[in-house]
């Protein structure tokens, strides 16, 4: 396995640790959803740093375009998240 | 036929788009969308039963370079069973939602939400699995916060978070699959996994975050209060299909992808959180004031039984003996989707009459709402597990299992279980028998009706006098 | 660049990378934390870049960290007009009691040890020889999947399936959006110093979105990308306090959030009908298609991502742009 490969695998299996964390632990929803996205962010490196190849070949295509469809999905629902909190919110102060 | 395999996924796709786009014909596009979409299940039902498992490539690439579909005797069954559940609730919702505007914005969630179920079901990549996971996801909680009430939007937005954590965790599992084996269709690595710690860690995530979804105790503290502030129909989908779909998904990794991985170890652990997850569901149910309180924790109970199997599963010692103790675990399955739909639909009834659901105050609903009671009754006769339900069968073969290996443990959950089933489901009948002198009668619609009532007749007559279909179809396996 | 100074480019990078989502979700505050996070997103596009991964550098800038950054923030400023700003600080770690504790020490060690398990599976993962027969399989078809960029091949053709469903995905959280209830009120309208910005940035972005999905056949860019720029356009109008933020009313705007699904499913099945593989497009008509599909769906994008930044229904043409003291204005320069 290249270095690179091992370095960035490595920083992404810290980065999925630290979301996880925050995700289970943190009483603020926004942070709890940052805490999700970091997690995608860090399953995200460990797709891109397997398809890296090294620097001069072509990497692997396949892992680039699941992180574009995570991308997307991610953000999807945290739109939702966002508004559920909204409307949570505004309920809360028609009581 | 194999162009089944398309349309089902299809037609609720492009049903929801028309009812998006023609908002004042939305409820006719939907029921229509419905009927179409269950006769192509059932084509595809009798063509995986005719001509074995049928495969599909999507674009006409092979598998792993492209996405292949493919749906053997297990996923058409639940497919056909998903087919019957949304189009007795569609019918059901035709008449239980009618704001205009309601409607408009209910049916293309709810048609998306049926895209999702069939396109997990029949999927044979992991990465596609996710993104069919995350669509169920979305579409789940869109309709489980639908209408707006605080109560509803809470239990959607935690049921959101929790389901997304799974989601990020069955991600990380098919990473490292890639990483590992180079490849992501499952037929394909059914061949290929080895136990390592590849397979194992990824099996582990992708479990975990499996488990998040299928409310396995003790992950399941999301679940009640989801699927009891839920409108009825989209309990009674929640609860009957979609924390199926996850389990499903557990079951095809288990058995059949890293069927090689599994240890024993790790088949007792599931059926030990199985087995707490009846125990601590049924007594949760017993004690519940809510009719929708009691019918969420009994899910939580029912999926129970369901990972029981698993150490059953992996301890039987011949092929033939595992087949009949797993078509005891989809007999069960099936019925509790069946069962668990038509009470959900029957409790709204009863809400939307008397206002509540409230258990204490059902006094009088027999007499007023003579269908709805009875359907309640069946329901729950195929929940407890009492001749001839399907419930019957697989209970029955789970205890048969427990007896072969020798693990008692697990009969003795599955009596307390069903003791305790009894008891809370005869506390909901004796209620609702309850003698009120002024009953006032109310206007009954048959389509709401109807549907709770078949839906409960197919759990207790349907499965359990017609079962054996389903050990035959269960050997058309991938 | 010799391999030891790109070892400590790296390092240098994942040590900012690491410590920006480490500030990002320690931080209290809840702006703070937000803006972390743009960050950490703005530098781990460079690391993708650096990764050799452009397509999705485009992409996590552009949606990861862009859009996603504007729909926290906005969520922020909104729970901000709600709350008093001294409420604005989590109460995420201030407990003490020896319980609590217990569980963060508890939650921490199992994060630790997920992070752990899941190196050491990599580790093994990776010992072996890498596995080629995908990307030699996408390299031997690129030719007759109809654009030279890989990754739009993967996307479009190869694994085309999928982005169906990620479509239906977005179409699934903008609806869920609109069932929750009508958009805000807008913002004031912007200053002379946003507006001005305000009139060239958006035709810029709508030109580069443009590019980005020409682009995205044979160079990094496509669909996603172009319809993040596109969205990013509506954004910044709807930031300006614009009534009009280039979305169509009532049934149009169904139909272009629809298109990118529905032209996606209808090519398909069109195919499907006339006797081809579902979504199989043949080589002659490959790149065609697959421009065709990506244009519905660029607009399809930019719409969901912008009605999912505008929070709800969007209002009917003639309410007023904004009630007064409703909400603080984020668009006003030169404040905080």
């Amino acid at each position: 396995m290249l270095t690179t490969q091992l370095l960035y695998g490595l920083a992404a299996c810290f980065i999925v640790a630290l979301g996880l964390r925050t995700a289970l632990l943190h009483a603020s929803l926004l942070h709890r959803v940052i805490a999700i996205n970091v997690m995608g962010a860090g399953v995200f490196m460990l797709l891109i740093a397997v398809a890296y190849r090294g620097p001069g070949q072509q990497p692997d295509p396949l892992p680039h375009a699941l992180v574009l469809t995570g991308i997307v999905v991610a953000v999807s629902a945290t739109a939702l998240a966002l508004a559920l909190a909204r409307r949570l919110a505004a309920e809360h102060d028609d009581d | 036929m194999t162009d089944a395999i398309i349309w089902v996924v299809a037609l609720p796709l492009a049903g929801a788009l028309a009812a998006l786009l023609l908002p004042r014909l939305a409820t006719a596009v939907a029921v229509g969308t419905a009927v179409a979409t269950s006769v192509s299940a059932a084509a595809l039902l009798r063509g995986v039963a005719t001509q074995g498992v049928l495969h599909y490539e999507l674009g006409g690439w092979s598998a792993g370079l492209g996405i292949a579909l493919r749906a053997d005797g297990l996923s058409a069954m639940l497919l056909m069973m998903t087919a019957l559940v949304v189009l007795a609730a569609s019918i059901y919702t035709s008449a239980y939602i009618t704001a205009p505007a309601e409607r408009a914005r209910f049916w293309p969630l709810w048609l998306l939400l049926w895209t999702a179920l069939n396109a997990l079901l029949l999927s044979g990549d992991l990465f596609n699995l996710y993104v069919t996971l995350e669509l169920l996801g979305l579409s789940a909680v869109a309709l489980a916060a639908f209408g707006g009430k605080r109560a509803a939007v809470a239990a959607a937005l935690r049921y959101l978070l929790v389901g997304l954590l799974g989601s990020m965790m069955f991600l990380a599992g098919v990473s490292l699959i890639y990483a590992g084996y180079g490849t992501l269709d499952m037929a394909q690595l059914a061949h290929m996994v080895t136990a390592g710690p590849t397979a194992w860690t990824a099996l582990a995530l992708m479990t975990a975050g499996l488990l998040l979804k299928t409310a396995l105790f003790p992950l399941h503290f999301w679940l009640p209060p989801a699927h009891a502030s839920a409108p009825a129909p989209v309990s009674a989908v929640l609860s009957a299909l979609v924390v199926k779909a996850a389990f499903y998904l557990v079951l095809r990794l288990w058995l059949h992808v890293f069927a090689d991985v599994v240890t024993p170890a790790a088949a007792n652990l599931l059926g030990a959180l199985g087995a707490a997850a009846v125990l601590w569901g049924s007594w949760q149910a017993l004690q519940a004031e809510r009719l929708k309180l009691l019918a969420a924790y009994s899910t939580v109970a029912q999926l129970g039984y369901l990972f029981m199997f698993f150490p059953l599963l992996q301890a039987l010692p011949s092929v033939t003996a595992r087949d009949v103790a797993a078509g005891g675990l989809v007999m069960l399955a099936l019925t509790h989707g069946f069962a668990k739909a038509g009470l959900f639909l029957a409790i709204g009834i009863i809400q939307q009459r008397s206002g509540h659901d409230s258990i204490q105050q059902l006094d009088g609903t027999a007499q007023r709402l003579p269908a709805t009671t009875f359907s309640i009754a069946l329901a729950g006769v195929a929940l407890i597990g009492l001749p001839p339900s399907g419930a019957f069968l697989g209970k029955w073969q789970l205890l048969a299992g427990a007896v072969a290996t020798g693990q008692w443990v697990w009969v003795v959950v599955t009596a307390i279980g069903s003791l305790l089933a009894m008891a809370y489901i005869f506390r909901v009948i004796g209620h609702a028998f309850g003698h009120q002198s002024y009953p006032n009668l109310p206007v009954t619609v048959a389509r709401e009706e109807w549907p709770a009532l078949l839906l409960a007749a197919v759990a207790v007559l349907g499965l359990g006098l017609a079962g054996a279909p389903v050990w035959q179809l269960l050997e058309i396996r991938v | 660049m010799n391999s030891t100074s790109l070892l400590v480019f790296d390092v240098l990078l994942l040590v900012s990378i690491l410590s920006l989502a480490w500030a990002s979700l320690a931080t209290r505050d809840a702006r703070n934390s937000v803006i972390l996070f743009m960050a950490f997103g703005l530098v781990l596009a460079v690391a993708w870049s650096r990764l050799m991964a452009p397509d999705v550098a485009l992409a996590e800038a552009a949606i990861g960290s862009g859009l996603s950054g504007a729909l926290l923030l906005a969520a922020v400023y909104r729970s901000r007009g709600q709350q008093p700003a001294a409420q604005q600080q989590s109460t995420g770690e201030h407990n003490t009691s020896a319980a609590t504790v217990a569980a963060r020490w508890a939650v921490t060690l199992l994060s630790a040890a997920v992070a752990g398990v899941l190196a050491w599976a990599l580790l093994h993962a990776s010992g072996s020889a890498p596995h080629d027969t995908l990307p030699l399989a996408i390299a031997a078809n690129l030719d007759a999947s109809g654009v030279s960029n890989p990754v739009t091949a993967v996307l479009l053709n190869f694994r085309a399936y999928d982005t169906l469903l990620e479509l239906a995905v977005l179409l699934t959280a903008v609806l869920g959006i609109f069932a929750l209830g009508p958009a805000a009120a807008g913002y004031r309208p912007a200053g002379p110093v946003f507006a001005g910005l305000t009139r060239w940035l958006v035709p810029l972005l709508i030109l580069a979105a443009g590019y980005l999905l020409w682009a995205g056949a044979h160079a990094p860019g496509g669909a996603f990308q172009a319809g993040a720029t596109l969205a990013a356009a509506g954004v910044v109008l709807r930031l300006a306090g614009r009534q009009h933020i280039g979305l169509p009313a009532g049934g149009t705007l169904r139909v272009l959030i629809a298109a990118g699904a529905g032209v996606f499913l209808t090519v398909g099945l069109v195919l499907f009908m006339t006797g081809r593989p579902f979504l199989g497009y043949p080589t002659a008509w490959a790149g065609t298609l697959i421009l065709l599909i990506e244009s519905a769906a660029m607009l399809a994008i930019a719409a969901t991502l912008v009605l999912a930044f505008v929070g709800g229904r969007p209002q009917a043409a003639g309410t007023p742009a904004h009630t007064a003291g409703a909400k603080p204005v984020p668009g006003n320069p030169g404040k905080e």
